[in-house]
């Protein structure tokens, strides 16, 4: 090779090793942040806890063997000014790297919800480079934050995952719930049409022990982490709280249901017939009507029969058609109360406003700013229902039913 | 500039001169000189076997057979050579020219000529011909006897295939170009042969079929090896690399095989196969990048199927290439991607490893570099030996000394299975070569340097050429109707022209409607057909 080209190319050879490995960090210098909790001092600081996971101490690990003696997270407190800054003050007592891309779960206090909403919270969240914004958001009720991120959970090492995954199959099985993460909060927040709903979690025992293996010992658990409650947002902060038919109602609106039980009474028996919704589809139509917005709520569900607790013949499509009946009133009402408690608190949480936005945006422009205090809270909103009942289960009549035949 | 003359002035110019002198060119007269110079030449080694015969009632004509002890057919020299000549020469002797009555009635081998100069007497005497001398004449009968032991043809180790013919190539020149002429019988198969190699004068054979090879690249396969000057041709593979167009890539630009049936296929679609004698390894020319993730038995078994395997050979070979250079990336900079349950079984892994990710996977690579060099030189016996120590000794060992991570291990090993399942060894040691240089680029920048190194991969890829024809070929350039015998395998009835980048004289490979149809009636036999039709049942 002529020898004016052997410096250039020596040259071109260091040039990407003296970049060095640039952003390269090992695993074992990182601490996976697994859920971060924030609280409100008295003195207005911020006091974060991260939930960090102890890779040795998670089964599945080969090396060291120890799952099961040891809880397989750790966790940490800092306080700052803002949530960024205690990461930032976090360093000083953790001897790595926090690492925020696999956080899967935001936890804040019912305090600082109430108090001073999340905006500033999730705009750090946001803007910072790690954390995603499919991480889940929830509300430690009654609790601090902190306690809520350090209690350990028996089938799920992860207490994060734990939280997580009951939040999925609750909102999938029972529909009570909603999974809210970083984006869809901040879609619904900024929208005028629309406010954000969130989770809540209670942890019901003596938290305390529940933060030793002592809770990891027994079957039962010294404490355990519960679903409970929807938090309903406006303006950036908590509101109040939607709970029990009422939160299905506001899910049957939203058409956030996948599987959901409905109970029917049926001659004076309380709830004595189960029906359990297996589909389901609800189309929200707005229009305005002589400058006044109408909303119409259509309904559709289809499932199965569950339980009968009543001697009734499911063999004859007029009785089934009577039932389908009863679910349609149900239904409708469930959601009527839902919607009526949203209209006496003047949230939109169902997103009426943007549907209207979408189909006259005309009108919309003129409602817009007195939507949510004047327009919304004087809503007539139409629901109607269809509930088909697809199969009686295994079965075709209840036992009861053959008994009383028997009798006869 | 002082060396270079300093070399020159070196050079001896007399010595050749003298040895001139002492060696006449062509054969004289006297029988015994003639002996005596063959015996100076070969330096009286015992393996060339002179008999003499003189006749009893005629001593004045004697005759001497000479050969080289080994290469010869020992039968027919001593019953079409020495036994016939015996017998017969005390009859027809009255006749003068005792070659002309020799090579008329006498000896009875398949091909006889005279020669004078000494050179070609050689040539045939040390490829195993017979000479035989007389006394008196200034010329020589070469007799066609080449023999001796050789291999048998047997199966190929290098190139198994479950379908398909089980022959492969010999160290004879002659039975592997006789394989070839079996499978296409065709007089338009044409072989030309040449001797190159100064010490070694080693037999070369090019073959083509006339009529479907663009000349071009005859022509410049001939004036490339016209140009061979070597020392000696112990392989095909010296050739290989004087002949190859980028000699100092990582990618070969040739390709060999020692399956007759594929060097037909090769040979049908307008490529030039090289013959070296001495080796198993024929080499084709020109080759495209595609052609070292084929097999002949590709075309053997029905096209869903290898279409499916080309594809999994092309996946291997990405996995060969940028296997640990993956991993390693993702761990160190892309943690972000990995799955979180994943992350914590690969963190809680590599908790107690002292090394950085990159010099964990340099290590297992080398050793498993170093595991492979040593199973593949050592004798089988010993080679268990290793393996054992491999699998046991390092694979278990350092997991549990903590040296290195059991995921590093399972990514190292299945890179290794991928490298050794790729077909074709030459393209499967380019890749094991380059897998290094990705480690260091995903070490250095993660991958956005695996992305760097490929794109730079390709450039280079792009621009290699092999005999005038394209690397990349035909995806660049882009021939969309050769793409169908690619990473897949289109189906044989739709195979209707030859590999365009190849240039063939004639391209239409086969008649169109190809495709089976099933019977137009529900009676097997097509009712279309008549009598004389070839399809007629």
């Amino acid at each position: 090779m002529n020898r004016k080209w052997i410096i250039p190319f020596f040259m071109a050879i260091y040039l990407p090793l003296l970049s060095g490995c640039w952003s390269s960090i090992e695993l074992r210098d990182l601490a996976i942040v697994s859920a971060y909790a924030l609280d409100k001092n008295e003195d207005g600081t911020y006091v974060g806890t991260f939930q960090l996971i102890n890779p040795m101490n998670v089964p599945g690990a080969l090396q060291g063997g120890q799952s099961g003696q040891k809880p397989s997270i750790a966790t940490y407190t800092a306080t700052g000014g803002n949530p960024l800054e205690v990461a930032d003050r976090a360093s000083t007592k953790v001897s790595r790297d926090l690492y925020f891309a696999h956080t899967s779960l935001l936890v804040i206090s019912e305090e600082l919800a109430k108090e001073e909403g999340l905006s500033s919270i999730l705009d750090a969240m946001e803007r910072g480079l790690e954390f995603r914004t499919t991480t889940n958001i929830v509300i430690s009720r009654d609790m601090k934050a902190g306690d809520f991120v350090q209690v350990l959970t028996a089938i799920d090492q992860v207490p994060a995952e734990k939280a997580i995954k009951s939040l999925e199959f609750t909102e999938k099985l029972y529909g009570e719930n909603i999974a809210t993460n970083l984006q869809k909060f901040i879609k619904a927040a900024v929208s005028t049409g629309k406010e954000p709903l969130v989770s809540g979690f209670t942890v019901e025992g003596d938290i305390k022990k529940a933060k030793t293996m002592e809770q990891l010992q027994s079957s039962e658990g010294e404490a355990t982490i519960e679903v409970n409650g929807i938090g309903v947002f406006k303006e950036g902060k908590l509101m109040n709280w939607i709970e029990g038919d009422r939160s299905e109602g506001t899910l049957w609106v939203l058409d956030q249901i996948q599987q959901a039980p409905v109970n029917i009474d049926w001659k004076d028996k309380k709830e004595a017939i189960s029906y359990k919704v297996v589909r389901q589809k609800t189309n929200v139509e707005a229009q305005t009507k002589d400058g006044k917005p109408v909303i119409s709520v259509h309904i559709r569900a289809e499932g199965d029969l569950r339980a009968i607790d009543v001697p009734v013949n499911v063999t004859d499509p007029h009785v089934l058609f009577r039932i389908e009946k009863a679910l349609q009133q149900k239904i409708k009402d469930e959601a009527e109360a839902a919607i009526h408690e949203a209209q006496k608190t003047k949230t939109d949480i169902f997103g009426f406003g943007e549907k209207l936005h979408q189909s006259d945006p005309h009108s919309w422009k003129k409602l817009e700013p007195a939507w949510q205090d004047v327009y919304f809270p004087a809503l007539d909103v139409d629901v109607t229902v269809e509930a088909f009942i697809r199969r009686t289960g295994m079965r075709n009549n209840p036992y009861l039913f053959d008994l009383n035949k028997k009798s006869d | 500039m002082s060396y270079r003359k300093f070399i020159k002035r070196k050079k001896p110019k007399e010595q050749s001169e003298d040895l001139e002198k002492v060696e006449p060119k062509s054969i004289g007269t006297s029988i015994k000189e003639n002996l005596n110079i063959i015996k100076q030449k070969t330096g009286n080694s015992p393996d060339i076997i002179i008999r003499m015969l003189t006749f009893s009632h005629d001593p004045r004509v004697s005759t001497a057979i000479v050969h080289v002890d080994g290469l010869v057919d020992n039968p027919t020299i001593n019953e079409f050579l020495v036994q016939s000549m015996e017998d017969s020469v005390q009859e027809k002797l009255e006749e003068k020219d005792i070659f002309k009555v020799f090579s008329e009635k006498v000896i009875a081998v398949s091909s006889l000529e005279t020669r004078k100069d000494w050179d070609s007497l050689f040539q045939a005497l040390l490829s195993g011909d017979t000479i035989i001398l007389a006394d008196g004449k200034k010329e020589a009968l070469i007799a066609s006897t080449r023999g001796g032991e050789r291999r048998l043809v047997e199966q190929s180790d290098s190139e198994i295939t479950l379908r398909g013919s089980k022959e492969g190539f010999t160290e004879s020149i002659n039975t592997n170009t006789a394989l070839v002429r079996r499978i296409i019988k065709n007089p338009n198969l044409w072989v030309e042969t040449m001797n190159l190699g100064k010490q070694t004068n080693t037999d070369l054979s090019i073959m083509y079929i006339n009529g479907i090879v663009d000349t071009d690249i005859v022509k410049e396969v001939r004036q490339r090896l016209g140009r061979v000057d070597l020392d000696a041709i112990l392989d095909s593979g010296y050739i290989e690399q004087v002949i190859e167009d980028e000699s100092s890539g990582l990618f070969p630009t040739v390709t060999h095989t020692e399956r007759p049936d594929a060097v037909a296929g090769n040979l049908l679609e307008g490529r030039v196969a090289i013959f070296v004698s001495g080796t198993p390894h024929v080499l084709i020319v020109p080759a495209v990048m595609i052609q070292f993730f084929q097999t002949p038995e590709d075309y053997y078994v029905r096209f869903p199927i290898s279409t499916l395997i080309r594809m999994l050979r092309v996946f291997m070979f990405l996995i060969s290439l940028i296997g640990p250079a993956f991993y390693v990336a993702a761990t160190t900079f892309h943690q972000e991607m990995i799955p979180t349950d994943l992350l914590v079984i690969i963190a809680s892994q590599t908790e107690s490893v002292p090394f950085p990710a990159i010099v964990e996977a340099l290590i297992m690579e080398v050793t498993f570099e170093i595991l492979r060099e040593a199973g593949l030189r050592m004798p089988n016996k010993i080679s268990a030996t290793i393996s054992i120590v491999g699998a046991l000794v390092i694979g278990q060992g350092v997991i549990q000394a903590g040296i290195v991570s059991p995921a590093m291990v399972i990514v190292v090993a299945t890179t290794a299975i991928a490298s050794l399942a790729t077909p074709n060894y030459d393209i499967a040691i380019s890749a094991r070569l380059l897998r290094f240089a990705f480690m260091l680029s995903a070490a250095i920048a993660g991958f956005y340097g695996i992305i760097l190194g490929l794109i730079m991969l390709i450039v280079h890829l792009v621009s290699l050429r092999s005999f005038g024809v394209p690397y990349m070929s035909p995806f660049a350039p882009l021939v969309p109707k050769g793409l169908k015998d690619t990473i897949m395998r289109g189906p044989i009835w739709s195979f209707n022209e030859r590999p365009k980048s190849l240039h063939p004289q004639n391209p239409v490979r086969q008649g169109k409607h190809q495709k089976p149809l099933p019977p137009l009636k529900r009676r097997m036999v097509r009712t279309n057909t008549k009598e004389g039709d070839k399809n007629e049942s």
